[in-house]
């Protein structure tokens, strides 16, 4: 043990220092070897360390990581030694210790992250990579898992993959991002770029085919993946891109000529009638095809507008219903162009199509409310919060800002989203007002707009939002749209005020709080599964039976659903683990084309595709969703459930419901939420 | 001293690296520590006794019983807080009273200095202190002694606990009004007067009564920077130097163990004695001592509390002092300077030094910065490794004026 070290040693050790410093004069190692030296050494130091002492040594190990990831040629000594994490122990004892736990969505916040989580993180992805590449053989991920993992992380964060931008004068680039960005060069080289940007249309697919009213980070996900439109690309993905590129850009002929939106105006003037005729009837095309639209669409309505709205059905893609619609109220709808259509409030245009579609200014008065909105007076802070949307060189008013956010809510009621903010309950309410209560969504906005409050009465008394001090704060972010960012404060607030005036009641308050915030038209029955007193889990066979005899067409007696049935679901994240209560709202329920039984529901979360755990994965496309809709199968669905309301005057009869779907479906809550939970 | 037959070594206080040494000695250990690790210790497969040692003394015996069930042979204490848990082990293991009070003696400033007083050892002057005006007075008769006239600097004292590790707690006095900033809840605290010279400590390996290594770190920056083995310059006292630590083995009746005493040298050789612990020095020392030496000084903790470790064992194990080390082994520890950290700094110059080995500095995840106790645990620390004291010393003290974090 003891070292027997003679002077001689010594000056060997002196002359090796000095070659390796930083004497620049000979030809020295380079520093890049150097630090894989030490890193090698890290490594094996940690390797030869037993579990319980590993934590002495990862941090040596994930500082020369660090070094390594920030130097040109570092990413390849990482992964020549990638193979060797796992069993040295780098990622013992943390989060990132198994990799079958790890998700793709994850990898990006995490990257951005300042300090020794980001290294960790850069870590993994080696570690997966050197699965993907067979240098690493792992028991339960396959070299195809690994390569589709991250696939899926460049496709998500192509924006790391560009270089960082270095304004002048400004900081230099952070750490953090500089490994981020060599990590994600690295992988590109690595990976295929093909597979990557199939990835990434899959990414826009599902994100498009949700439709939803804000659409910023489907566009910055088109601009991104413009880079991977290379010849390596098979013809379906390159024309996806395409479509994708053409809808958020120029989707048309003239609009492709010019470069920007006065040139485009300027040339509109000179072209001839099959010209325009070809312009309106793609622009039309392109957003019916992907939600998307186009800032020229914008310039092209409001020329139509002017010069020849007898072509505006076909600029914005109307069916039978809105063309009809259209003609009743062409002076109105004339009118919302000219006020609220511009190219910054493009997106709504498609609300503007949806709404004809649906035949919202049909009913009563709604077309009156729409119209008072042209002239409203709009209070002081309103004006602030609203007046962030548009640039100050844009010649948009206030009300047409407003104005555009009401059609888009309206045209495109399950395009809400609750962005990343915990107020799913307002966000599900705005969503049922614009498809069952135009009247009552307009009043409120109106009402918020003008007077900057909101009134509801609970149970004989009113509430004015304007008199509460407690709810959620006032600092909305700027990812809800227009309506939203109107209504959210105030909605959250009475919501709140709601809930605390029946909380000694034992009982779960939305029993009360849902009829009075969302509509008389919820039906009275509520079942809560969650006993109030002892917060156990209580008659969960007698819940779930009362569920199929009021809902499932089979044992319902064909009892419809009319209203949507906002219901509580027990969020669980991949491992079925518990995250918290959520509101979604059941839209329909029929069968599928297999004919199986499945839930249409609306999810305010902005990530609708979420995996939830036990294979339970919702769906937004492939099984017959609308716009906006995901679903489930029937029983899947009901296993997250935790509250729902039901008609007591329809219902089937609950004996009918078989035992062993009751244990099939108790066996998937006991094995996720209900671990949280007592059951008695 | 009775030798008892058990086998088992006994580590009071939890820590990885000790764990770690005396898990290469291949001899059976047990570890004593807070319950919380108690999961993974089993996890580890580590013998694990939870016990809190924030308890009464008292209770002692409940712990002995555990130990004895366990074939235990020996406790080594860890931490501050351990020493006469440790104590109060071997009294009960050989049945040797004396050797709690013992430990007590290490465990009080004010008693030690006492002891190492009677021994002939060089003490500042010192007394305890119950309230404030304990040390308005002892502060006032130390500058009347000297001679401090109303326009002099006045000479400054210094305030501590009796039985907290290294500086936590430790005031300095330099004016009346310093008095009035310490709480009430501190006292009793021990009052010393101010040793001017160079400060270092060293770490003695002591079995049956002889020393058996003699470690002496410097200290560049007292909280901040040390490293070892200590320069020529200190070096060059070694003689004199052990000539104390053996008063101190005496005067303490040390048989077993390792003592870290804490001195100030004066340019002309006069020692004096600050206090001493007879548990692990912080400050990285371990660690120095085996980068520089070649072995773990855990281990020779061990083998030094064992009374049945042989003399061919020790001669094995412990190293020529100075002139086997391969080098200095230097560190410099990070406290921020600012309030919520935003950035790291971590200049070119310092990662291209060859005296560099490594640092262990992150952006932590909570960007706040806890406030300081003492000097309390510093945020990071760097290491390095390198020929030449001089160099040595200047790094340390270039560093230390550095920014790392922003």
């Amino acid at each position: 043990m003891s070292p027997a070290v003679t002077t001689e040693s010594k000056t060997t050790i002196k002359t090796k220092r000095r070659t390796t410093g930083t004497s620049r004069t000979r030809k020295a190692t380079k520093p890049i070897d150097l630090l894989e030296t030490k890193f090698a050494e890290a490594l094996n130091t940690l390797n030869l360390a037993k579990p319980f002492a590993k934590s002495l040594y990862q941090t040596d190990v994930f500082q020369l990581a660090n070094e390594l990831a920030c130097v040109d040629g570092g990413m390849v000594v990482l992964d020549k030694y990638a193979h060797q994490f796992d069993q040295a122990g780098v990622f013992l004892s943390g989060d990132w210790e198994d990799p079958t736990k790890l998700q793709p969505p994850f990898v990006g916040n995490s990257l951005r992250l300042r300090g020794i989580y980001s290294i960790l993180e850069l870590l993994s992805e080696m570690r997966m990579l050197s699965i993907a590449k067979g240098t690493y053989r792992h028991d339960s991920i396959t070299k195809e898992a690994a390569c589709a993992f991250l696939n899926e992380v460049v496709a998500l964060n192509l924006d790391l993959l560009s270089p960082q931008e270095t304004t002048e004068e400004a900081d230099p680039p952070e750490e953090h991002l500089i490994r981020a960005h060599n990590l994600f060069t690295y992988l590109g080289q690595e990976l295929s770029l093909k597979e990557v940007a199939e990835q990434m249309i899959i990414e826009i697919d599902r994100l498009a085919v949700q439709r939803p009213i804000i659409t910023r980070r489907i566009a910055e996900m088109i601009l991104l993946s413009k880079q991977l439109a290379t010849s390596e690309l098979d013809g379906n993905t390159l024309d996806a891109l395409k479509k994708y590129t053409q809808a958020v850009e120029a989707p048309t002929p003239l609009s492709k000529e010019i470069s920007n939106q006065r040139e485009y105006r300027l040339r509109l003037e000179q072209a001839t009638e099959e010209e325009i005729f070809v312009e309106t009837k793609l622009f039309g095309q392109s957003m019916n095809e992907t939600g998307l639209v186009s800032p020229f669409h914008a310039v092209l309505l409001r020329f139509l507008n002017r010069k020849n709205p007898d072509a505006l059905p076909t600029a914005l893609s109307l069916a039978d219903t809105g063309r009809a619609s259209f003609d009743e109220s062409k002076k109105t709808i004339q009118d919302i162009i000219q006020f609220a259509i511009y190219p910054e409030t493009k997106q709504s245009i498609y609300g503007l199509s949806g709404m004809l579609n649906r035949g919202v200014l049909k009913i009563d008065a709604i077309e009156h409310s729409i119209r008072q909105l042209f002239e409203l007076p709009i209070h002081g802070e309103v004006r602030k919060a609203l007046s962030t949307f548009v640039g100050e060189q844009s010649g948009i008013s206030i009300n047409g800002i407003l104005i555009a956010g009401t059609i888009s809510v309206l045209g495109q009621p399950l395009g809400i989203a609750q962005g990343q903010n915990p107020i799913c309950q307002s966000a599900r309410a705005i969503s049922l007002w614009a498809q069952f209560e135009p009247g009552q969504l307009l009043n409120y906005i109106t009402r918020a707009a003008r007077d900057n409050t909101m009134e509801m009465i609970f149970e004989g008394e009113s509430i004015h939002s304007n008199l509460l001090i407690d709810g959620t704060s006032n600092n909305i972010p700027l990812d809800l749209d227009i309506v939203s960012i109107l209504l959210v404060p105030h909605l959250e607030k009475i919501y709140n005020e709601m809930i605390k005036r029946t909380l000694l009641r034992g009982e779960d308050a939305h029993k009360w709080v849902n009829r009075e915030f969302y509509g008389e038209w919820i039906p009275s029955g509520f079942f809560n599964v969650i006993d109030g007193h002892t917060l156990s889990v209580k008659n969960y066979s007698a819940f779930i039976k009362m569920f199929y005899a009021t809902h499932h067409p089979e044992y319902n007696e064909g009892s419809k659903l009319i209203y949507p049935n906002p219901v509580g679901i027990f969020l669980t994240n991949v491992h079925g683990e518990l995250l918290g209560l959520h509101a979604v709202s059941i839209q329909r329920i029929e069968s599928d084309h297999n004919g199986d039984y499945r839930i249409y529901f609306f999810n305010p979360n902005s990530d609708s595709t979420q995996n939830w755990g036990q294979n339970i994965k919702a769906s937004v496309s492939g099984f017959g969703e609308l716009e906006g809709e995901s679903s489930l199968p029937f029983h899947e669905f009901v296993s997250r459930m935790y509250a729902y309301h039901y008609d007591p005057y329809e219902q089937g009869d609950t004996y009918m419901v078989e035992d062993h779907l009751v244990g099939k479906i108790e066996a998937l809550a006991k094995e996720s939420w209900g671990k949280n939970y007592m059951w008695t | 001293m009775h030798a008892n037959h058990n086998q088992t070594t006994a580590l009071l206080g939890w820590s990885l690296q000790a764990i770690e040494a005396i898990d290469k000695m291949s001899r059976p250990y047990v570890v004593v520590g807070p319950p919380e690790f108690q999961s993974f210790a089993d996890k580890n497969e580590i013998l694990f006794i939870p016990w809190q040692f924030n308890v009464s003394i008292e209770q002692s015996f409940e712990l002995y019983e555990k130990l004895r069930e366990l074939n235990v042979k020996v406790a080594v204490p860890i931490y501050e807080e351990t020493v006469e848990w440790a104590g109060m082990m071997n009294s009960l293991l050989f049945e040797n009273p004396k050797l709690y009070y013992k430990s007590l003696l290490l465990r009080d400033k004010g008693l030690m200095k006492r002891r190492a007083h009677l021994a002939g050892l060089r003490v500042g002057v010192f007394e305890e202190a119950y309230n404030k005006e304990d040390i308005v007075r002892f502060f006032k008769r130390m500058n009347q002694a000297l001679v401090r006239l109303e326009n002099d600097q006045l000479d400054p004292i210094h305030v501590k606990p009796f039985d907290k590790a290294g500086t936590v707690g430790h005031r300095m006095i330099r004016e009346e009004k310093d008095i009035e900033e310490i709480e009430d809840e501190e006292f009793p605290l021990l009052m010393e007067s101010h040793l001017e010279g160079q400060e270092f400590s060293c770490e003695a390996f002591i079995h049956d009564g002889k020393v058996r290594f003699l470690n002496i770190t410097e200290y560049v920056k007292l909280g901040h920077s040390n490293f070892v083995p200590a320069s020529p310059a200190l070096e060059k006292w070694r003689p004199q130097i052990r000539e104390e630590i053996e008063k101190l083995v005496v005067a303490f009746e040390v048989t077993h163990g390792i003592i870290h005493p804490e001195f100030f040298v004066t340019p002309d050789g006069k020692i004096y004695f600050g206090e001493v612990a007879n548990r692990i020095p912080g400050g990285h020392i371990f660690e120095h001592i085996e980068r520089a030496y070649g072995f773990s000084a855990y281990q020779g903790q061990v083998l030094c509390c064992d009374p049945d470790t042989s003399e061919q064992e020790l001669s094995a194990f412990f190293p020529k002092e100075v002139i086997s080390a391969k080098g200095h082994s230097g560190n410099l520890m990070v406290y921020p300077r600012v309030r919520s950290i935003t950035r790291l700094d971590i200049p070119k110059e310092l990662k291209n030094h060859p005296y560099f080995v490594k640092h262990n500095m992150f952006i932590p995840a909570s960007s706040k910065v806890a406030e300081r106790v003492g000097f309390g645990n510093h945020y990071g620390s760097i290491n390095f490794f390198g020929e030449d004291a001089h160099e040595m010393r200047r790094l340390l003290e270039e560093f230390e004026q550095h920014n790392f974090y922003l």
